[in-house]
């Protein structure tokens, strides 16, 4: 057995030990797989690694914590109560349309940010309650926002994960729009329809018309929608207009909207807010830190290169197959850099277009994955789940469908370019 | 009351231990190391000069100016463009500390992005500094981060739109030096820094440039020299002489729709002749073992050995030799003596003769360290 097999299982028995048994949470366990690994693989307890590790998703905890925050504030002023009410006004008497709906719905800060836990913190925190409402279980409520989430990361007009496999092998983000709309698009609804059938077989629409008239009555106006408006404008605005507006970066533009949400309500306390918030992300913060340590350390002691190894020494009938241990490796950028950019040259010969959408639809379904289960963790906070491994655990069929999906455009890739480029 | 807090306590004391360890260490890449330019040093010049910018900022760099005297061309060798690239950049120290030019000038920017040299890159498990065996002494450098530390500009956004094209990429480039050309004057600090070597090449009229890199070994571009179209011939002069020194190139035209890089938006930006060279670095790619200094400096991989046998994807990797640091700083000097050459077999004025270069065998004969100054000898009267 090679040391980094010996390494790596160390780090995922030490981290299933300490979740599972100890019962720590998730972010320390991560951590502590992180030094068990540095400590096998020979390097000592590497501090400086760690430390470094530690930030590698430094903005990415800033975005989560000051999301929170501002959705907390709409929470207050009664704006994520309001869009819920109008949204199932429309649509309650057609469920399966409600809930395609509420799919995309929730895949719209993805498509334009690149980020999938935006869409669980905006879109998705927005979602969850008229799911809830429809009679869907709590666990599938988090289970269809998180891979809403993926699908939304997926999606164009941007794909961050393309981007960082572009970014690998000198290739420009051009003409991946229908390739990552055929990836992204037919599978989310697929999966919709999944949790349509599977999850909501009694529903009745007397319960949602009951569930709007206990809904509070109080009218704002549409002035308790301008945050939201202003959070989602700007960010586009910042990508496609990025020479007229100044970059103020995603964390502060969700604490402007914050402060704005301030103004469209009197007598809420940002103070009141921001602990609030801060209390509820700070698991999901500290599973950020912990995600970077154990990447950090996978990297060092060489168990990173192993698995990518491991990958390209799949027989060549399998080789497709190298695609499917992507989302294994719990992160979609990670996911992306690591495999994703040798796996171009290995299907070189085949659209690169259509087989880099196809990888980053397996990239992204990393997000959902342990050990970080990252997206069931925000989905978690949302649908006030504790253990999020539950989430993940009712996401296992649409992942192993869109795994699916995936390996089969990326066997078609040139025939499916023939037809759509 | 204080019994309740212990356990908060006991973990804001290991993070700040562990926080100031880590200061300690990262803090130390904030000291430059010293390079010794050769005796035939004309002067030395910030970047800055150029480009106002730059003034006072962690990305001044220092360019080391050795003028013949003797009307010529004039040529530009930069390193430290990716200071993760360590042959690029030693390749780089050991022309500046050997080089005599007879005709024309040369100008040498090793540290072109300074400010990436103070930092590594998260979640890479990079060794921040490796050593070099001189022939009476070690020296130490810095490994530092493909993009400019993030203490100096951020935060990234989202998607970074290269200008003037608009091209999209992840927003971590928005710090890639190599991914700015050609920069602007009121832009970001990597913005900035691309447009300040516009404006040198511009003004210093430099007639040849080189960006001198590293890739992983599965990346396609590597083992290569990229041309600007419009330098084509220089370019296949050169993959010919070198290929009759036992050393292969690949000649890699530049893409026209691949925005802000050197060899593209030098070469569309100004009047140089732009190449870009790259050799093979095992430490630097996904498929590499613990990263580690021997890995860095020896190149020997057995995971690339591994992947290229599995001949899934083309690896740039020899067998029996690895990828050694002199192998890979060897390439770079002999790649960048050579295109000089090529470029003044089609010069009648302009020309640049430089000397005092060693050649491929004795790179790898006497080592890398051997042709840099030997540290014990301090008071070498152009120490920087």
């Amino acid at each position: 057995m090679s040391i980094e097999l010996i390494i790596l299982l160390s780090m995922l028995a030490t981290f299933a030990v300490s979740v599972f048994i100890v019962k720590l949470p998730a972010g320390v366990s991560l951590m502590m797989a992180a030094v068990i690994g540095a400590l096998v693989g020979g390097q000592g307890i590497p501090v400086r690694h760690l430390v470094e590790g530690g930030f590698g998703f430094f903005e990415a905890i800033l975005i989560i914590s000051t999301a929170m925050i501002f959705m907390k504030v709409m929470e207050y002023t009664g704006a994520l109560a309001g869009m819920s009410k109008g949204i199932l006004k429309i649509f309650y008497k057609k469920p399966t349309l409600l809930i395609i709906v509420l799919v995309l719905f929730t895949m719209f800060p993805g498509m334009l940010t690149g980020l999938s836990s935006t869409c669980i913190l905006t879109t998705g925190a927005l979602s969850a309650p008229i799911l809830l409402a429809m009679g869907m279980p709590r666990l599938a409520v988090g289970s269809l926002i998180a891979m809403s989430a993926v699908f939304g990361e997926v999606a164009p007009p941007i794909s961050i994960p393309v981007m960082i496999i572009g970014g690998g092998c000198d290739m420009p983000y051009i003409g991946f729009g229908i390739p990552l709309l055929i990836t992204a698009l037919p599978v989310a609804l697929m999966v919709a329809l999944y949790f349509r059938y599977r999850f909501l077989h009694n529903y009745d629409p007397e319960n949602i018309r009951r569930y709007l008239d206990q809904l509070n009555q109080e009218k704002h106006g549409v002035r308790l929608y301008i945050p939201l408006l202003f959070v989602v404008l700007y960010m586009v605005g910042e990508i496609s207009f990025h020479e007229y507006l100044p970059h103020l970066g995603v964390p502060l533009i969700f604490m402007i909207g914050a402060l704005m949400g301030l103004l469209t309500k009197k007598g809420t306390s940002l103070i009141r807010a921001s602990r609030e918030a801060i209390r509820n992300a700070m698991p999901v913060m500290a599973i950020l830190v912990g995600v970077g340590m154990f990447l950090q350390v996978l990297a060092l002691t060489g168990v990173r290169g192993y698995l990518a190894v491991v990958a390209l020494d799949l027989p060549v009938g399998l080789r497709y197959l190298a695609a499917g241990i992507m989302p294994f490796l719990g992160s979609a950028y990670g996911s992306a850099s690591i495999i994703g950019v040798p796996l171009v040259y290995v299907f070189i010969g085949k659209s690169t277009l259509v087989v880099t959408s196809a990888l980053v639809l397996m990239a992204a379904l990393g997000d959902l994955m342990p050990p970080p289960t990252l997206l069931c963790a925000y989905a978690g906070q949302i649908v006030e789940e504790k253990n999020h491994f539950k989430i993940l655990r009712v996401s296992l069929i649409p992942i192993a469908f869109s795994m699916l999906i995936g390996i089969l455009i990326i066997i078609f890739a040139q025939e499916i370019a023939n037809f759509i480029l | 009351m204080i019994r309740k807090y212990i356990p908060q306590l006991i973990i804001l004391a290991v993070i700040a231990v562990a926080g100031t360890i880590a200061s300690i260490e990262f803090l130390e890449m904030h000291h430059p190391e010293p390079l010794y330019p050769s005796e035939n040093l004309t002067e030395i010049v910030m970047l800055s000069n150029y480009s106002e910018g730059l003034k006072g900022t962690n990305a001044d760099t220092e360019i080391f100016v050795f003028d013949s005297g003797k009307p010529g061309g004039t040529a530009l060798v930069c390193g430290g463009a990716h200071p993760n690239e360590c042959a690029a950049y030693l390749a780089t120290v050991l022309i500046l500390e050997n080089i005599k030019v007879t005709k024309g000038r040369v100008f040498v920017l090793p540290r072109l992005n300074k400010s990436a040299f103070t930092c590594t890159d998260p979640m890479e498990g990079f060794p921040q500094f490796y050593n070099i065996e001189t022939r009476n002494g070690t020296r130490m450098f810095r490994l530092g981060s493909r993009v400019t530390n993030p203490l100096d500009q951020w935060p990234d956004p989202l998607v970074f739109s290269h200008y003037p094209s608009n091209q999209q990429l992840s927003g971590f480039e928005t710090r890639n030096i190599n991914r700015a050309y050609p920069g602007r004057e009121d832009g970001n600090l990597t913005e900035r820094l691309g447009h300040a070597v516009l404006q040198l090449i511009n003004e210093e009229n430099i007639d040849i440039s080189f960006d001198l890199h590293e890739s992983s070994p599965e990346v396609p571009i590597v083992n290569v020299i990229v041309y600007h179209e419009k330098n084509e011939e220089i370019a296949m002069g050169a993959v010919l002489g070198l290929e009759m020194q036992g050393q292969n190139y690949s000649p890699e035209l530049s893409p026209d729709n691949f925005h802000g890089l050197s060899h593209r938006e030098w070469g569309d930006y100004t009047n140089t002749a732009p190449f870009l060279l790259e050799t093979s670095n095992p430490s630097m790619g996904r498929i590499r073992e613990a990263t580690t200094v021997e890995l860095v400096l020896e190149g020997k991989s057995k995971f690339y050995q591994k992947a290229k046998e599995t001949k899934a994807l083309r690896i740039a990797y020899n067998e029996e030799r690895g990828e050694p640091i002199d192998h890979r700083v060897a390439r770079h000097v002999i790649g960048v003596n050579e295109l000089i050459f090529s470029y003044n077999m089609l010069q009648e004025e302009r020309t640049i003769e430089i000397e005092n270069l060693p050649d491929y065998m004795e790179i790898m004969e006497n080592g890398t360290g051997y042709y840099l100054h030997d540290p014990m000898e301090p008071n070498h009267e152009n120490k920087q």
